[in-house]
């Protein structure tokens, strides 16, 4: 019996390392598409929490955005996202926009004047997060802005990438472009797949601390 | 802010004004002269004839410290567009992408130009010309930027066949330009992706291969999302069998039919080389073939070495491995074991040596197994991984911590849940033997012995079976001194006579246990935080109290029963603590030895940026909280007043990066010289300022003395 306790003792002390080291050699980098979306709790703008997964049986748009960048300046500056936005959130969407500029770089704010940059572009987001610690930026390896995530009603992340197929900070670009948000959304309400669900985000680098 | 407005606002007026002048005219538009772009349109030669094909470029320079994109511009950023607007009937071909460079933006990576850059295209020409002057006009769309970005955009013109004045021949200058280009090749190549890691094998040209310097094999994927661009790459070259790794990025590339990759290096005269290849997916047979990695071709000490000299390093390594701190009081209580059984019988005392042996090679057999299996299956670890976990660590700290309170004698092991403390002493059983074989192997683990490192490095690139050999050889080692001493009658007179002492001597023996189980707490609290070092002391009070309860209830009653099961439920609790840990995710900034005072944390991009770009000499210290070799050359060579001076008057940076957690990108850089586990020591001499070459990078021994460093710099 002591023997047999002794052994197994031995036998689970090498186990032990074998499995633990398993579980921690296959952790995934960044969000995958079909799975769940990681979950994060915020302050917003105007002081109140938000949690990703208070808003499940919603489809959630996540906009990663910097106010200065020529790229978000093409969307809005043309009015294209205030559109995209209406639009999507007229249709139940929950739309979070996100800015992970570190401090003292660019496009990071205070919450008043987040406020003020949404009043100035006539946007519609139902959130404005202000990330400066880059930490949401981050667990959903945002790189630019935009950065657009589509996020099914089950928490599951069902788009990843740039706004539209045009990468050119052109806003003569932007008619014709093919809004990939908008067709995420659009199928997803209707239940189908998404036809494309991952392309290369473009934009500029996110602001984020060196 | 204010600042940062500026751009952005000359941006939007450039925009604009480009935007209404270029629909007006399509002559060269004015606000372009204060573009940070400057653009010149150029054939190879002006004078053409119907049918001729020939070179056209855009020539831009960019201004210092801003950079535009290459075909794949990385984490941001977009690439130059060119429409042109061309005579009919004639084609322009895609643009012929220079080579790149990596351009490190905080935790994101770029790919692109700077200062000066040619794009060159094909231009085709219809058979028949009409009379005169040809104008091309280009419409062309860029982003530079550096801190932030700008767009730019301009109307070119180029001219054809026009005024004897504005003939050019450029052909020259062109030639230049042709001659840097990535050359297409076809050699075979394949890539694959594995849970981690984005994978590109490459069979060179027997007569590329032997002109590669490894240490600058670099590789660009044409293709976006393949790998995580800012993450570190490793280049392994074995003869004509080049592969290229780096974590993946976030795309799936299963539906990938083939990819486009750059290839680049410098040759052994000092040439930068560029060659483009098509790759297509590895078919899954030659993935298992490839289970053993190639050895790692990269000038570091571990390159001549031969099995043999693996196989007695390794042997060394272990000797001494018994006089390391953590291991010296397990088996000073076994050594003394021996003086009982040797009265009793010497061939018993041989079996038990037999029986100890067995138990730490199989144990260091069954650790390189693991290592193996997880390595094959794409992790990037090395040799000490076992401590990277807190729970692994956690219940070590509980065994050590058992063991003393035993050793104490705070209780004897009197019932059925076996007599591990008395075994140790006594050894009555050879089951106990085996088991400190095993208990010695994990707590030897900490402290990688100076011989060790390279025949550790040398077996994890060999194949399995002689991998495992070396990792036998090192377990053989170790289990050394103590087989002699069970064999040789003479060593065993040499030990004192058993007596009343040894029960002393026990005692005193539980206090080196209790310091290495509160060290391995001071680990616990860098992997699993202040939280975990509570849940840990928590754990072991668990413990203790339960043991406490177990002593009460000796006999047969309800009572006892009661009290065994709390007992029972206090070990529960103990196990839940140590389970629950939550393992820290923060940046290794906070963990690392001293690095607020002195040195810079390590990031395999801060190094190559300061080897590409600047000057001075750069110190690596590769280190790690449970790495005891490591602590005492940091304390005694490096964070010393004569190290310190030494390093500030050569204006040596000094970069540490710290092993504690699990880290690919410290684990790659190991991999590059040759090494799965810490520490390493590396010195890159200063820039030669003619050549702006660096001389080979050095490896310094695994024990420093102060001396090794100062005479770097004599």
């Amino acid at each position: 019996m002591r023997q047999f306790l002794l052994t197994s003792l031995a036998v689970f002390a090498i186990a032990i390392t074998a499995i633990v080291s398993l579980s921690t050699a296959s952790k995934a980098a960044a969000p995958e598409i079909g799975k769940a979306a990681p979950d994060f709790t915020a302050t917003d703008i105007n002081g109140d929490t938000f949690k990703l997964s208070d808003h499940k049986g919603k489809i959630v748009v996540l906009e990663w955005s910097n106010h200065e960048c020529p790229f978000v300046v093409k969307h809005y500056g043309s009015g294209n996202m205030q559109k995209v936005q209406k639009e999507t959130t007229e249709k139940g969407v929950e739309w979070v926009t996100i800015v992970s500029s570190a401090d003292g770089r660019q496009g990071n704010t205070t919450a008043e004047e987040a406020a003020k940059i949404i009043e100035e572009q006539g946007a519609h987001p139902s959130v404005k997060i202000l990330d400066a610690s880059g930490e949401i930026g981050k667990m959903y390896d945002a790189k630019t802005t935009p950065h657009m995530f589509v996020i099914n009603t089950d928490g599951t992340l069902a788009y990843a990438g740039a706004i539209d197929n045009n990468p050119s900070p052109n806003p003569a670009t932007i008619e014709g472009a093919e809004n990939y948000v908008t067709a995420a959304v659009d199928e997803l309400i209707e239940g189908k797949d998404v036809t494309t669900s991952q392309t290369q985000p473009y934009g500029c680098s996110v602001k984020y601390a060196y | 802010m204010r600042k940062l407005l500026m751009p952005f606002l000359a941006a939007i007026f450039i925009f604009t004004a480009s935007m209404t002048t270029s629909a007006q005219s399509p002559e060269q538009d004015p606000t372009i002269d204060d573009n940070l772009v400057k653009i010149r349109l150029l054939a190879e030669r002006t004078d053409v004839s119907g049918g001729d094909e020939i070179w056209i470029g855009i020539e831009k320079s960019i201004a210092p410290h801003w950079h535009t994109y290459w075909k794949n511009p990385g984490d941001s950023g977009t690439i130059t567009k060119a429409n042109w607007k061309l005579p009919e009937g004639a084609t322009v071909s895609d643009i012929h992408w220079p080579t790149p460079k990596k351009l490190p933006y905080g935790p994101l990576m770029n790919y692109g130009y700077e200062n000066n850059v040619f794009l060159l295209q094909r231009l085709k020409l219809p058979k028949t010309l009409p009379e005169g002057a040809l104008t091309l006009t280009a419409d062309i769309e860029l982003l530079v930027c550096k801190e932030e970005c700008i767009p730019e955009y301009g109307t070119y013109t180029l001219t054809l066949n026009g005024t004897q004045s504005e003939t050019e021949d450029n052909s020259a200058y062109f030639e230049a330009a042709i001659a840097k280009l990535p050359v297409t090749v076809s050699w075979p190549s394949t890539f694959e992706q594995t849970n981690t890691h984005f994978k590109l094998g490459v069979t060179l040209p027997e007569t590329i291969a032997s002109d590669i310097k490894p240490e600058t094999l670099v590789f660009y994927p044409h293709e976006w999302g393949l790998i995580e661009n800012a993450a570190m790459q490793s280049a392994l070259l074995n003869e004509t069998q080049l592969t290229f790794s780096q974590k993946i990025g976030e795309r799936d590339a299963t539906d990938l039919k083939n990819a486009e990759f750059l290839v680049t290096y410098t040759n052994k005269q000092g040439r930068p080389n560029s060659y483009k290849i098509n790759a297509t997916p590895k078919p899954i047979a030659m993935i298992q073939e490839n289970v053993a990695t190639p050895l790692p071709l990269t000038t570091s000490d571990n390159s001549n070495i031969t099995i043999a000299t693996a196989l007695l390093y390794a042997f060394l390594g272990g000797i001494i491995l018994n006089l390391m701190p953590c291991v010296f009081p397990v088996l000073s209580i076994k050594a003394l074991s021996l003086v009982k059984i040797a009265d009793k019988s010497r061939s018993i005392a041989r079996m038990h040596g037999i029986a100890y042996t067995a138990g730490v090679v199989l144990s260091f057999i069954a650790i390189a197994a693991i290592l193996l299996i997880l390595k094959s299956a794409g992790a990037q670890i090395g040799w000490g991984f076992q401590l990277q976990n807190p729970i692994v660590v956690g219940a070590l700290a509980y065994l050590l911590f058992i063991i003393g309170l035993n050793l104490m004698g705070f209780f004897e092991f009197n019932n059925r849940l076996g007599n591990v403390g008395n075994k140790l002493t006594q050894g009555e059983s050879l089951n106990s033997s085996f088991f400190t074989g095993i208990l010695a192997t994990l707590v030897a683990t900490p402290c990688v012995a100076p011989f060790m490192a390279a025949a550790i490095g040398f077996a994890l690139t060999q194949p399995a079976l002689i991998n495992l050999s070396v990792f036998a050889a090192l377990g053989f080692g170790l289990a050394a001194p103590y087989l002699l001493l069970s064999f040789i009658p003479a060593f065993q007179r040499i030990m004192p006579k058993p007596g009343a002492w040894m029960n002393t001597f026990k005692e005193l023996l539980s206090f080196p246990i209790f310091i290495f189980a509160i060290w391995l707490l001071s680990v616990i609290a860098i992997l699993s935080g202040s939280a975990g070092v509570l849940q840990i002391l928590i754990g072991m009070s668990a413990i203790t109290f339960g043991i406490w309860l177990w002593k009460k209830s000796a006999g047969r009653s309800i009572g006892n029963t009661i009290l065994k099961i709390i007992a029972i439920l206090t070990f529960a609790i103990a196990t839940f603590m140590l389970v629950t840990q939550q393992k820290q995710i923060t940046a290794s900034e906070n963990n690392t030895l001293d690095t607020q005072s002195f040195g810079e944390v390590f990031t395999p991009e801060k190094l190559s940026q300061i080897l590409d770009e600047e000057d001075e000499p750069v110190f690596v210290e590769m280190t790690a909280q449970w790495c005891i070799t490591c602590k005492v050359n940091h304390k005694i060579a490096i964070n010393i007043d004569s190290t310190k001076k030494v390093f500030q008057e050569n204006n040596v940076r000094y970069l540490i990066g710290d092993w504690t957690s699990e880290d690919p990108d410290i684990t790659k850089y190991l991999n590059n010289y040759g090494r799965n586990g810490v520490p390493i020591y590396v010195y890159y001499g200063q820039k030669n300022t003619e050549t702006g070459q660096r001389p080979e990078a050095q490896i310094l021994p695994q024990i420093l003395t102060p001396k090794t460093i100062t005479n770097l710099f004599n």
